[in-house]
Order: C-alpha cells, then sequence, then structure tokens
C-alpha cells in the first residue's frame, strides 16, 4: 500500500515552476530517499504535503486522505523542516513538554525521545544550541507523538560525519514501525539507508525506483579492462558505437557501454585479434552517485 | 485546544520576562499617576520659591481626583498603548519569519485556532493587568484625595477595554498581515495613521474608535453620557472584528 500518493501534484510561482505534475508513489514502510539538486523543488513538495503551503494544481492522498479536503492526517506525520527552529528561550525539554501536552502525548515521552537524540541532560536554552542540536531536537519532535510517517527535509545537512552516522542509524532503527521520507541532497546517504530512491530535478520527477532495482538496471554499464598494451585497445574500441566513452585509469581503461551484450562479444575479439593479453576484466558496480549524474544530466 | 495554545502563550510569555514589563509598567502607571497629579502643584511652588522669583505669583488650582484620572488615562494612551503594541505586534509575524510556527501548523493545528488563541490571551492577559492597574490607581487616589467618583473612572475605563479590544485586534491583523515585526509595526501604524487622520473630520468623531480617549476625559471631566459614546462603542467592535476575520483569512492562504 502507498503511505503518500501525489496526482499530478503541480505549484507554481509567478515566474517559476516548483513543482510540475508530480506522480509520486511512496511504500508504507520503507525508508524513502528523496533526492534532487538544490533548487529541485524537494521543500516545496514537503510543504505541499504538509499544508504548508497550497497546490497550484494536482492533489495528493496521504494515509488514505485527500490532502486538500482533510486535516486529519496531519497529527499522524512527524515533521523536520530544512532548517529547524524553536521558540528560543525555552530548554529542549521545557518546548517538548508545550509541544506534548498541544498533542496530548504522556510527558513521559519527553525524555524517551530526548534520550534517543542525546539531548536529554542538555539543559541550555534552545537559542544557544548549534545547528546540529536543532537538528537533533527537531528528530526528537517529530517523534514525540509516535507518528506513522515520518517527513524529513534534509535530516544530515547540518551534522558532521560523526552525528550524520548517528542520525542514519536512528532512521534507519525505526524503518518497519514508521515510513520514513527524507529529502536529501546527500547521495551517500541514500546508499547507505534508502530502500527506495526517487529523483527530482527542475520540480520534474525523473525516477522513483527501489534502489538495488536501480542498481540493476544501471550494472553492467561500466566495465574495467586491464591489457599489457592498453594504447592500442583504446585505439580499437574508440571508434566503436557501442562504446559511449573511455577513460583511463592508472593502467586500466575505463569504459562506459551502451550496448552491453555488443561489448560481451566484441571485446574478447578485439583483445585476441590484436594478440593483448588480458590481466583484468569486471563489470563496475554503480553507486548512486553515477546514477544520479547520469539521471540528471 | 485554544486552552493549551493559550497556555502555550503564557509560558512564552512567562519565559520571555514580557509578563513584567507588562504588569510593571501598568502597576507603575497606576499608582505613579495620583502621586505626580498630587505632588505636582507643590513641586512647581517649590521651584518657583527656589529659584528666587518671589515676584511671580502662581495660582496654581488645587489637584483633584479628576488630575489623577487624567493623567491615569493619559499614560494609558501614550505609554502603555507602546509598550502594548510592541509587546504583541510581533506575535504572528515573527513567528512566520523565525519559521516556529510552521511545526504547528504540519501538525495540523488549525490556523484559526492558532489565531484565536493568540488573540484570547492577550486579550486576557491585558485586561486583566489593566485591571490591577485601575485598582491601584483608584486606591491611591481615594488615599490622596479622600475621594473618588466609582461612576466616571468606571465607566472612563470601560471605553479604554474597547479600545483596546480595537488595537489588539489591528495587533492580530497587521501581525498576521506582516512576514516580521517591522513590515507588522508598519501595517499597524500606516493604519493607526489614518484612523488619526479621520479625527480631523469631527462629523466621523463617532465612528472613529480614536475618539474613544477624548471621550474617556470628557467622562472624567464632566460626567458621562452613554449616548455619546454608544456609536463609537459599536463601530469600534465593528472594526475590531473585520479586522479579526481579515486576519483569520489572510493567514489561512498563507504559506508557511
Ligand atoms: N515562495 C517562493 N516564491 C518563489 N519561488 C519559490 C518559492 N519557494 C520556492 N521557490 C522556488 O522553487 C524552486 C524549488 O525550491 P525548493 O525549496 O523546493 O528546492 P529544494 O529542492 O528544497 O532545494 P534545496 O536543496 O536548496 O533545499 C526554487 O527554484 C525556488 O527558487
Ligand atoms: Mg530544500
Amino acid at each position: 500500500m502507498n503511505i503518500i500518493e501525489t496526482f499530478n501534484l503541480c505549484k507554481y510561482y509567478k515566474n517559476k515552476k516548483a513543482l510540475d505534475n508530480l506522480n509520486l508513489e511512496v511504500p508504507e514502510g520503507i525508508i524513502f530517499g528523496y533526492l534532487g539538486p538544490n533548487g529541485a523543488g524537494k521543500t516545496t513538495t514537503i510543504r505541499l504535503l504538509l499544508n504548508l503551503a497550497k497546490p497550484t494544481n494536482g492533489y495528493a492522498i496521504i494515509m488514505g486522505e485527500n490532502i486538500l479536503k482533510s486535516k486529519k492526517y496531519l497529527s499522524k506525520i512527524g515533521f523536520l523542516p530544512d532548517v529547524p527552529n524553536f521558540y528560543n528561550y525555552f530548554t529542549a525539554k521545557e518546548y517538548l513538554a508545550i509541544l506534548a501536552e498541544i498533542l496530548g502525548v504522556d510527558k513521559k515521552r519527553v525524555d524517551e525521545v530526548l534520550e534517543l537524540v542525546d539531548l536529554k541532560n542538555e539543559k541550555k536554552r534552545i537559542g544557544t544550541f548549534s545547528r546540529g542540536m536543532k537538528q537533533r531536537l527537531g528528530i526528537a519532535q517529530t517523534l514525540l507523538h509516535d507518528p506513522k510517517l515520518l517527513i524529513l527535509d534534509e535530516p544530515t545537512s547540518a551534522l558532521d560525519p560523526q552525528g550524520r552516522k548517528e542520525i542514519l542509524d536512528l532512521i534507519k532503527s525505526l524503518k518497519g514501525s514508521k515510513t520514513i521520507f527524507f529529502s536529501t541532497h546527500i547521495l551517500s546517504d541514500v546508499e547507505k539507508i534508502c530502500d527506495r530512491v526517487a529523483i527530482i530535478k527542475d520540480g520534474k520527477l525523473l525516477l522513483n525506483e527501489k534502489v538495488e532495482e536501480l542498481k540493476k538496471r544501471y550494472a553492467k554499464r561500466m566495465i574495467t579492462i586491464e591489457v599489457d598494451n592498453q594504447d592500442i585497445l583504446w585505439e580499437k574500441l574508440k571508434d566503436k558505437p557501442w562504446v559511449i566513452n573511455i577513460a583511463v585509469h592508472n593502467k586500466s581503461l575505463l569504459l562506459n557501454i551502451k550496448d552491453i551484450s555488443m561489448a560481451q562479444k566484441e571485446i574478447p575479439k578485439i583483445i585476441s585479434e590484436n594478440n593483448l593479453s588480458l590481466i583484468h576484466f569486471e563489470f563496475l558496480e554503480p553507486t548512486i552517485e553515477d546514477i544520479f549524474f547520469e539521471v540528471i544530466s | 485546544m485554544i486552552w493549551k495554545l493559550m497556555k502555550k502563550e503564557l509560558k512564552e510569555f512567562l519565559k520571555t520576562g514580557k509578563i513584567y514589563v507588562l504588569l510593571f509598567s501598568l502597576l507603575f502607571f497606576g499608582i505613579s499617576s495620583p502621586i505626580i497629579a498630587k505632588f505636582t502643584p507643590e513641586i512647581i511652588e517649590n521651584l518657583v520659591k527656589n529659584q528666587e522669583m518671589q515676584g511671580l505669583i502662581i495660582q496654581l488650582p488645587p489637584p483633584t481626583w479628576k488630575d489623577s484620572f487624567i493623567q491615569f488615562f493619559k499614560n494609558l494612551n501614550q505609554i502603555v498603548f507602546l509598550i502594548i503594541v510592541l509587546l504583541f505586534i510581533g506575535c504572528i509575524s515573527e513567528e512566520k519569519n523565525k519559521n516556529t510556527a510552521s511545526i504547528f501548523i504540519a501538525l495540523g493545528i488549525d490556523r484559526k485556532k492558532w489565531i484565536f488563541s493568540k488573540f484570547l490571551f492577550q486579550i486576557i492577559i491585558t485586561y486583566f493587568f489593566l485591571l490591577i492597574s485601575f485598582i491601584a490607581c483608584a486606591y491611591y487616589t481615594y488615599f490622596l484625595f479622600s475621594t473618588f467618583p466609582i461612576q466616571n473612572s468606571i465607566s472612563a475605563m470601560f471605553l479604554y477595554f474597547i479600545y483596546i479590544f480595537f488595537i489588539l485586534s489591528l495587533i492580530i491583523f497587521s501581525s498576521s498581515l506582516g512576514n516580521n515585526f517591522i513590515q507588522s509595526a508598519g501595517i499597524f501604524l500606516g493604519i493607526f495613521i489614518i484612523f488619526n487622520l479621520l479625527s480631523i473630520f469631527p462629523n466621523m468623531n463617532p465612528y472613529n474608535p480614536m475618539s474613544l480617549s477624548s471621550l474617556q476625559n470628557e467622562w472624567i471631566l464632566k460626567g458621562v453620557i452613554w449616548k455619546d459614546a454608544l456609536k463609537n462603542i459599536i463601530f469600534t467592535l465593528i472594526y475590531s472584528f473585520i479586522l479579526l476575520i481579515l486576519g483569520v483569512v489572510s493567514f489561512e492562504k498563507q504559506e508557511l
């Protein structure tokens, strides 16, 4: 079942299509990475889903409710804004206690969630927090009412590598009991924890696929070959129609292949015809980064 | 929900210390107004004596309870008014500016209730402290002048309550439209100036909330005539509700 489904969701600003006919499906219970470069429309999508902005066109169904008609679904979502800000005069505990009261959550829960993000013994006012601490408090706040769906806008962007790892581990540990939708432009985060990834650019959805399938689909497109005389091989390969490009990397050639079956047949032929000896041949695993740059270009 | 949101407002008000600013300034003017009214003539006489200007004869009428309340309402309409505006004008706009409102709205808290809780909180806290201030002023007036007519002062105070209702509605409206403190203060000032300019036309006075303050003085000095204020009160309340509704409607349409 899809926990979020959008139907031709559009958001136009005066002279800017921030979001253009977005049709996005997010299955329940997974970690969903919403990937895109700066200005792609990630934050815009999230604001539409959370009733912070109104779509120019289209609609979305979240947990079975049409977001244009009902607001009940909102209480089942935990939201972390891209730049989380809180009432500066309070301590983390005081702030969450206020929120807990408004949400009708047991006050004991405040300590629990602060413990999770390692802020339990922090007595300082929020105004003196670092960005990373605010980010962690923001995550604690999203968990306060134990929502089914977490929508996190770049949850790791303000964190150092250590903090990033902790948050990613935390997100990972929540998988299953909750669906986590998070936007990011950090590719390695997606690679580490996401089950599924969507890539958006200029307000348009470029793909939405399971990470493993995506990798499979893009796999076997990169080949690295090492022979005893790479100049000859390079000369022979460079004009083949099934080769997109060749790069020289140390003693190997790095090939980007258009037609994999052609390559598999042709390359051994070329090697034997030119009397070269093969030292190494390997299909490379693509990283999300490779895929990302290929998709958005 | 409104109740819980008001509690949040109160906690913020306490934590930021704004509550003390409002309480102590109101208490101060409640107590100081009668004292100043009482002793100003004496101070002036002493000044004159000390300056050895014996030739000058100053005839100051002995101060009465009226001077005490005139002084009190002058303070309410100037400094206290300014304090109230400064304390509350950022109530919505700064939550937009600092992005603290979006977390609550994204949790499904109704925008109408969000605004309404702020207005209700401001009304209650301001009225409550004004009442304390008024009682202080009445007590010291009685103490210093041995008399004070309950009817005049309470009626004039009632007019000020109506006036403040309008001012707080205008604050909510301005704060809802503006995106930060400065913007909403600008909107407030603009509308406030327009209403003040309208008092140039005397035939507009019954429809102008600003005439409520001159009526306060009249009621203290001459006597209470409800008929004079009736139109004023009704129209002031009508403007207030219109401002509140426009403020809410605008906030509902806004992107946070
Ligand atoms: N209120 C607005 N008025 C006009 N244009 C806007 C507004 N909000 C966003 N945009 C535009 O919409 C586009 C998408 O913005 P959005 O904030 O969704 O990007 P993003 O993917 O979140 O980027 P980032 O990674 O920088 O956070 C941008 O070009 C932005 O300039
Ligand atoms: Mg963004």
